[in-house]
């Protein structure tokens, strides 16, 4: 076998460094037309980002004013803001992280500390599922639960249907960062005689706080922008108004509404209130990604 | 300490550590510092690789050795903060330098890891993949090549039924020769081994150990290993490293008889590391 | 899991609740002198996950419930009817379906390559903190909020599309046999095509976040061993990457599927709303979940028309919780989590 074998590297072999003909340029056409290729793919992504943000501050700043903070909504020509909206989008998200934010730490802790067998198995697929489930289906959801037996639309159904899109979330981040909570720190406090739930939950729990509060504001982040979901449960208002018993406006929805009608004012009105809800999903994401240091669900 | 001044021996032209085996060196290594970020993991090491004979390195953990490996064959390439100066002369080049062709490098200077490492492929698969980046072989030179290399490291008896099979599912002592048979598939002319029977049983060890011996007939060796028995039996000139410094390197026989320095002496017979 | 059991002892009364576990004394509450927490606790916790379960169960039921009379009145027709004309109270969810597949298909076959070529990029190919920086880039295009992708595909994609795009294609494919009932129509920038470039956008970040967690996810030394054969990346990410992450990649295709067949607000805004099926994929057409959105407003509770739309939600949820669970499956929902770090 070595008979056909160039013996070789003795002496300076000079021709062994020449790439071998049209296989090796084929080679080295192929993988910088994928670089090429993939780093295009990459630009594409971040082009669409910047379009994005860019239309948005073109758009929307030039309606920027504080009239957009202390005037609700109003009909054409009459100088409204998005007060109402705002007021609307602040109280539902916060009913809805009041809501899942506990139960979605509490099915986390079950899941990491608890859970065994099939139950936990499936209890983790399921809310799993529910991360990436249709925002509209937990609208339809909600309104056939709440608002069709009230009889009407309400803020406090919207903040339920939020919080069903927040709760998965919390889970996934809390029984993660509990999974990264050192046996050794629960072992130091089961030996002192602490039982297990006080150790899960004043030590462990509190080890992993800021991986728990970072799951929770990205679920702050993404019930915030939420639109679909509210169409079928609090609906939207043209007032101001604070109560959850009644419907109740939100930027999303005022924007959905808003940025196909026929007056200019209203669809700057959506374009400044896009602008709003944008900076302050992408600020809460940035917080959590550069402030935490970690990637995410 | 610094390394020039380790052991006295090495010396400006034609006195570097490895002539003390004959034989034209296949890479000589000159004056090369490496760098982890901050870190200097590798201090002014001088030395040759005489081609066609085994040079073991030995030292304790994080001492440089590995590091020195993967300087032959530039996979610190990979890794962003890595980087290393001063010279590897491989065939009249300087491979460290900008502008070299590493695909083509690694295709002449190949490498067997510490665990085995199959391609998610079949056994035939793992071995024609490297063939086929370089040369067109046709099916049947393939086939002849594949059927060689397996042979080479007493390997086809146990895999010739199954070659289609997926490569995983072999032994890890199997797994380890298949991996050897991939890189010699390539043909390239020297090989570099690190601590690749660290992950293996005894018996799969002697039989790669035996395989070394078969190997350095044709390719220039060099192998890491933490175990000082297999540098005794396998090597014909060992380098020893203590902490990023080349502290001696001689022939087999001399540093395991008569080592010229105490921490030589004193890791060979235990003491530390 | 026996959380009904382990309940009872949360009554303070229950002399028994220190039983078994470690007693905890708990001060300042009055006559309570121990109750047993762990077994209230194990029930709490329990008691949540069994809540997941039940709402998953509690959508299902609901949806299926409400979409009942559509089903019971259209019987299978249901399905495979293309009519939607609440004038004759005649429903059918062919063409929404039809809108949804054909939707996400173009959106997935646009982003996979995207996905492919960014998640490349930036596990094998970018400097690291470049990386990091244009990774996360990536990661904030999938937080912004559907509605904004609605906006803006319709203020700036839909024109684009209307103005360039669909005269290209009419110019080039227009006269091809075949082809050209693919590109049929007036330019009016909204339509198939353009939902299915939105959903494209908003699903590569998705699919491009999973991959990377797959990519990056290779044992070092495989990837090495490849390369001390003298592979260039191309050739390790074909034939050494892909292979030994294909199950997972492919569950990342999924994933990015069921999210698209789901997306409302964005596709709404850009998909024409005219509830048709046809060759050309730039004519407008509608989607479930834009046409639930669309139409819920005029669909009074307990009518047909509302049956109608929960009997279309119930299609959805089927189709996209089918993804779901098998990307699930194919990522392999506890390696995953456990790859991440």
């Amino acid at each position: 076998m070595s008979a056909e074998r160039d013996v070789s590297g003795v002496t300076g072999r000079s021709d062994g460094w020449k790439p071998h003909g049209a296989l090796a340029m084929r080679r080295r056409f192929m993988d910088r037309l994928a670089t090429g290729l993939s780093l295009a793919a990459t630009c594409v992504a971040l082009l669409a980002l910047c379009s994005i943000l860019l239309t948005l501050l073109v758009r929307g700043l030039s309606g920027l004013s504080l009239v957009t903070f202390i005037h609700s909504t109003a009909s054409p020509g009459m100088n409204g803001g998005l007060a109402n909206a705002i007021a609307g989008s602040v109280i539902q998200t916060a009913v809805a992280i009041l809501i899942g934010a506990p139960l979605g730490m509490l099915c986390g802790i079950y899941l990491s500390d608890y859970g065994r067998g099939w139950m936990a198995s499936t209890t983790r697929f399921v809310s799993d599922m529910l991360l990436s489930a249709p925002s509209i289906l937990i609208g339809l959801f909600i309104y056939q639960l709440i608002v069709v037996p009230t009889g009407h639309f309400s803020g406090f159904a919207g903040a339920v249907a939020l919080a069903i899109l927040a709760l998965p979330i919390v889970v996934r981040t809390t029984e993660d960062m509990l999974g990264l909570v050192p046996t050794a720190l629960r072992e130091a406090g089961i030996g002192l005689g602490a039982s297990k739930w006080r150790v899960i939950v004043f030590i462990c729990l509190r080890a992993a706080r800021t991986g728990v509060l970072t799951g929770i504001l990205l679920a702050v982040a993404r019930v915030a922008g939420e639109t679909a979901p509210l169409l079928f449960t609090s609906l939207g208002n043209m007032d101001w108004s604070v109560s959850l018993a009644q419907p109740m406006a939100s930027l999303p929805v005022t924007i959905y509404q808003y940025a196909g009608s026929a007056y200019d004012d209203w669809v700057q009105l959506a374009w400044t209130g896009a602008l709003l809800v944008t900076l302050g999903v992408l600020a809460i994401n940035i917080l959590v990604r550069v402030g935490f240091g970690r990637k995410g669900a | 300490m610094s390394g020039s001044a380790v052991s006295g021996r090495v010396m400006p032209e034609g006195g570097v550590p490895g002539e003390a085996v004959a034989g034209k060196p296949a890479i000589s290594v000159r004056n090369l510092d490496f760098y982890y970020g901050e870190l200097k993991a590798l201090r002014g090491i001088s030395m040759e690789f005489p081609t066609r004979k085994v040079t073991g390195m030995i030292g304790p953990s994080g001492c440089g050795k590995s590091t020195l490996l993967r300087v032959l064959n530039r996979m610190y390439d990979l890794y962003p903060g890595q980087r290393a100066t001063g010279e590897v002369i491989f065939d009249g080049r300087n491979i460290i330098a900008p502008g070299m062709d590493v695909n083509r490098l690694r295709a002449r200077v190949g490498m067997v890891f510490q665990k085995p490492t199959p391609f998610p492929m079949s056994i035939y698969d793992n071995i024609a993949f490297g063939v086929k980046l370089h040369e067109t072989p046709s099916r049947s030179e393939m086939e002849g090549r594949v059927e060689d290399v397996l042979r080479r490291v007493a390997l086809w008896n146990e895999v010739k039924d199954r070659l289609k099979a997926s490569a995983t599912a072999l032994s890890g002592g199997q797994q380890q020769r298949l991996c050897i048979a991939r890189t010699i598939a390539t043909r390239p002319e020297v090989v570099l081994l690190d601590e690749p029977t660290s992950a293996l049983d005894p018996v799969s060890t002697a039989r790669i150990e035996e395989l070394l011996d078969e190997l350095k007939k044709e390719f220039t060796i060099a192998i890491v290993t933490h175990n000082m028995q297999q540098a005794a039996r396998c090597a014909d000139q060992v380098a020893f490293f203590y902490l990023g410094e080349l502290v001696e390197m001689d022939s087999t026989d001399r540093i395991f008889t008569a080592p010229r320095e105490t921490r030589t002496q004193d890791y060979i017979t235990g003491r530390f590391g | 899991m026996d959380g009904t059991s382990h309940a009872a002892g949360q009554a303070p009364e229950d002399g028994a609740g220190g039983r078994g576990g470690p007693v905890t004394p708990v001060s300042g509450a009055g006559g309570r002198r121990s109750f047993d927490g762990d077994g209230v606790f194990r029930a709490l916790v329990t008691g949540s996950g069994i809540a997941v379960l039940a709402l998953l169960g509690g959508i299902i039921l609901v949806m299926v419930t409400g979409g009942m009379k559509a089903f019971a009145t259209f019987g299978p027709g249901f399905l495979v009817s293309s009519v939607w004309n609440p004038v004759t109270q005649h429903y059918g969810a062919l063409a929404p379906v039809f809108g949804t597949v054909v939707t996400s298909a173009l959106g997935l076959l646009m982003a996979v390559p995207l996905a492919f070529g960014a998640s490349f990029w930036l596990t094998q190919m970018a400097p690291a903190r470049l990386s990091a920086v244009v990774g996360m880039a990536v990661q904030l295009l999938a937080a912004v909020p559907s509605i904004i992708f609605g906006m803006w595909g319709f203020f700036v994609i839909v024109p684009l599309m209307a103005r360039y795009v669909q005269p290209t294609a009419r110019h080039w494919f227009g006269h091809v046999p075949g082809l050209g009932a693919l590109v049929q129509g007036a330019p009016f920038g909204t339509g198939l095509m353009t939902g299915g470039v939105i959903l494209a956008v908003m699903v590569t970040p998705f699919i491009t976040a999973v991959m990377c967690d797959v990519f990056a996810s290779i044992p070092a030394v495989l990837k090495e061993s490849a390369f001390g054969l003298g592979a260039t990346r191309w050739e390790v990410m074909r034939n050494v990457i892909l292979p030994w992450s294909r199950k997972a990649v492919v569950g990342s295709v999924v994933l990015g599927m069921g999210r698209a067949m789901g997306e409302t607000m964005a596709v709404t805004f850009v998909i024409g709303n005219a509830n048709r099926i046809g060759w050309s994929l730039f004519a407008p057409g509608n989607t479930i979940a834009s046409l639930i959105a669309l139409e819920f407003p005029e669909s009074p509770s307990g009518s047909l028309k509302l049956s109608s739309l929960m009997a279309l939600g119930t299609i959805l949820m089927a189709l996209s919780f089918l993804a779901l669970a098998a990307s699930r499956l194919m990522l392999g929902f506890s390696g995953r989590r456990e790859g991440k770090r």
